[in-house]
């Protein structure tokens, strides 16, 4: 092309740059980046045309990067200048093509002439101020108005005629599922390592240590076969293909058969993700009955109202929810039965070193212990109950001391009448209707009692031995009872102490036999909450994933 | 037409005991201009002849300032005769250069972000800790490395 060294290369249309555009991976993570910039330095792998080319290293063991097709090109795709995947979403083209139900192609001609002519053009009205096509935008709106009456039509003609007018259409087309579930959050520097080293791959590199590529074998298969051209038409793309099938096959979650489980598990929280943003994004599916976190373990468990609300969002935010630009885990919660018995075989022995004091008493006194949540002191090994809401405990549990309860060693007391002074006594019923606003501080109602049917573990529990020194209880251990055994839980459920976490799937309310009855079941009969110390489903799945 | 003399250098006394080493460095450097590029990459192929030139370079500099075993006289006829650069050698005598391996790996001027080679920073204050620096193949020749 003689002509070309005759002329002004800024009359020509050819680009010149003061920026690259990238995506998030392509720059890397450092933040103090030396760029290098080659004006008219290469072709542009798509329309051939010199560009600005930018070299850079975008991370310490990354390899070198460079911009590999012009902007103008990179534009009309709404791509990054450097992998070609999507600026916004970082997916392939094909798969965002697919996705959104566009065609970027048919606009973008193919052969050279055209292909420049285009070029120029799309360059030449983007040169146009912003507010001028904005204008120019609208009009065109209104008058496809006039004539389709549809918006959206007005919008595909302007794409298709400058490929994706990603400026006007910014905001507009909304992510779909195909696309929320599929892309990226956060950037994946691995793409920028070393290339694989040609010469070991033949078994013939020298270099040995100081060869800076990857001295790994390739990995061969379908995804090794890519073309940047089919990759930027977004034709025949075999991640594309890949990405695509993968969306296709996510499965959703299978509500489980266990109707009482109301109780979603998210996993792969970090500090950045409060209860709030939890709630928010929670709530539009349904009422939610509590949100507890668990930050060890970096989860949390929703627990709904009802059967429905779990249902629904267990549905919808699947494999797409994305907080704050993270991608959490959704799964159901476990059964509460299933939890029980797991405790029961796998650490009961840990379980009971942890209470080592309480293995002193009955079964039933301590799990009526740790369903009001006393902090023994013998059990403290285990960590103090952390306040998520910021509640003080209730008033009512102050000055309760394990020796002001006469019913500790598991004495009858006829009602919660005759406990008088003993606060909160150990009456199960009490537990029940008081302490529910306690429980359940920030969800205004309790939950309704039909919703939980009452449960008693397959296990049960033996009525425990009449007492028979109870003054003495925690010094003298050779008065032990014979203490059938525990099977307490570290995590009272339905303690009202542990006011920070409502415990999901622990209604103590139901599943205490009413008032002042001697419960018809296993319950012995003084106060033992029979399973009110199984512990909410959320446990389950903590102790699980 | 009278016989022109093209032997008039005079060698200065001690001469003959360094002319071996400096003749055989001589051989090596006739032998690496001539040695074929095959196989070798395109930064490669210099990499001999700077590693021959700072050999010799070296061997006068040691004789002349470490061990002090010869003249000043032979120190500059050498010099004069091109056995070894005269650049590079003052160098060495400036501190933190003790070790350069080539007068180019200390041109900012010929590199991107004028800097210098990455043979010149210090082993422990770079990520990559085998290195082969691509204009001389130094693998490090900061001082104190």
């Amino acid at each position: 092309m003689a002509h070309r060294l005759l002329r002004d290369p800024e009359a020509d249309g050819w680009e010149r740059s003061d920026f690259p555009i990238i995506c998030e991976s392509c720059l890397g993570d450092n933040p103090y980046l030396r760029m290098t910039k080659a004006n008219f330095d290469k072709e542009c792998k798509i329309c051939t045309r010199p560009f600005t080319v930018f070299r850079w290293r975008p991370g310490r063991d990354a390899r070198y990067k460079k911009t590999e097709i012009c902007q103008t090109c990179c534009k009309l795709k709404n791509v990054c200048q450097v992998c070609l995947l999507d600026l916004e979403y970082g997916l392939p083209v094909q798969v965002r093509d697919t996705a959104l139900a566009i065609n970027s192609n048919d606009s973008i001609p193919r052969s050279d002439v055209n292909r420049e002519y285009f070029a120029e053009e799309h360059d030449r009205r983007s040169l146009l101020p912003g507010y001028i096509k904005v204008g120019l935008a609208f009009l065109s709106e209104m008058l496809s108005q006039c004539h389709a009456g549809d918006i959206s039509w007005c919008i595909w003609v302007t794409w298709a005629r400058a490929g994706i007018d990603y400026e006007s259409s910014f905001g507009k087309a909304r992510p779909n599922d195909t696309i929320l579930k599929l892309q990226r959050t956060t950037p994946y520097y691995k793409r920028n390592r070393a290339h694989v080293c040609s010469f070991y791959v033949r078994g013939e590199c020298t270099r040995g240590a100081e060869c800076p590529y990857r001295h790994e074998m390739p990995i061969t298969g379908e995804l090794s076969q890519q073309n940047i051209k089919d990759r930027y038409y977004g034709n025949n793309d075999p991640v594309a293909m890949k990405l695509l099938n993968k969306a296709g096959e996510m499965p959703s979650l299978m509500p489980p058969d266990d109707e009482s489980i109301k109780t979603l598990y998210v996993g792969g929280l970090d500090d950045r993700i409060t209860e709030q943003d939890l709630r928010d994004h929670f709530y539009a599916h349904g009422e939610i009955e509590s949100v507890r976190m668990v930050l060890q373990r970096a989860c949390a468990f929703v627990t709904y109202t009802t059967r429905e609300g779990a249902e629904k969002a267990a549905e919808e935010l699947s494999n797409k929810l994305v907080i704050k630009g993270l991608r959490l885990k959704l799964l159901w919660g476990r059964s509460q039965i299933a939890k029980a018995e797991l405790e029961n075989h796998d650490d009961e022995a840990a379980r009971q070193q942890a209470l080592a004091h309480g293995a002193m008493l009955p079964r039933a006194v301590i799990s009526q212990q740790h369903s009001q949540h006393i902090q023994l002191p013998g059990t403290l090994e285990q960590p103090p109950p952390m306040h998520y809401f910021n509640i003080p405990p209730p008033p009512l549990e102050r000055g309760y001391y394990p020796s002001m309860d006469p019913q500790r060693m598991g004495a009858l007391v006829p009602s919660q009448e005759g406990t008088g002074n003993a606060p909160s006594g150990s009456g199960e019923n009490k537990s029940g209707s008081d302490k529910q606003p306690q429980v359940f501080p920030y969800h205004g109602m309790p939950p309704p009692q039909g919703q939980y049917p009452p449960f008693y573990p397959p296990y049960g529990y033996m009525p425990p031995p009449p007492p028979q020194h109870y003054q003495s209880y925690p010094y003298q251990h050779a008065m032990r009872p014979p203490a059938p055994h525990p099977t307490t839980h570290l995590y009272p459920a339905g303690a009202p102490g542990s006011s920070q976490n409502p415990p999901s799937g622990t209604p103590s309310s139901s599943e205490n036999p009413p008032s002042g009855a001697p419960s018809s079941s296993q319950n012995p009969p003084s106060g033992a909450p029979s399973s009110s110390q199984i512990p909410p489903a959320g446990v389950v799945n903590a102790s699980q994933s | 037409m009278p016989k022109i003399k093209t032997n008039r250098v005079k060698y200065p006394t001690g001469w003959e005991l360094i002319e071996p080493t400096l003749r055989e460095l001589e051989a090596k450097m006739r032998e690496a201009e001539n040695d074929t590029h095959d196989g070798k990459r395109k930064c490669e192929g210099l990499w001999p002849i700077f590693r021959i030139a700072h050999q010799k370079s070296r061997y006068i500099y040691d004789l002349y300032y470490r061990r002090k075993e010869i003249s000043k006289e032979l120190y500059e006829f050498c010099l004069e005769q091109g056995y070894g650069d005269r650049n590079l050698i003052a160098k060495w005598k400036k501190s933190g250069y003790e070790r350069l391996c080539c007068l180019r790996c200390i041109q900012p001027r010929d590199h991107n972000f004028a800097t210098t080679c990455v043979c010149r920073v210090p082993k422990h204050l770079r990520e990559e800790k085998v290195i082969e620096c691509v204009h001389c193949g130094c693998g490090g020749c900061a001082s104190g490395d």
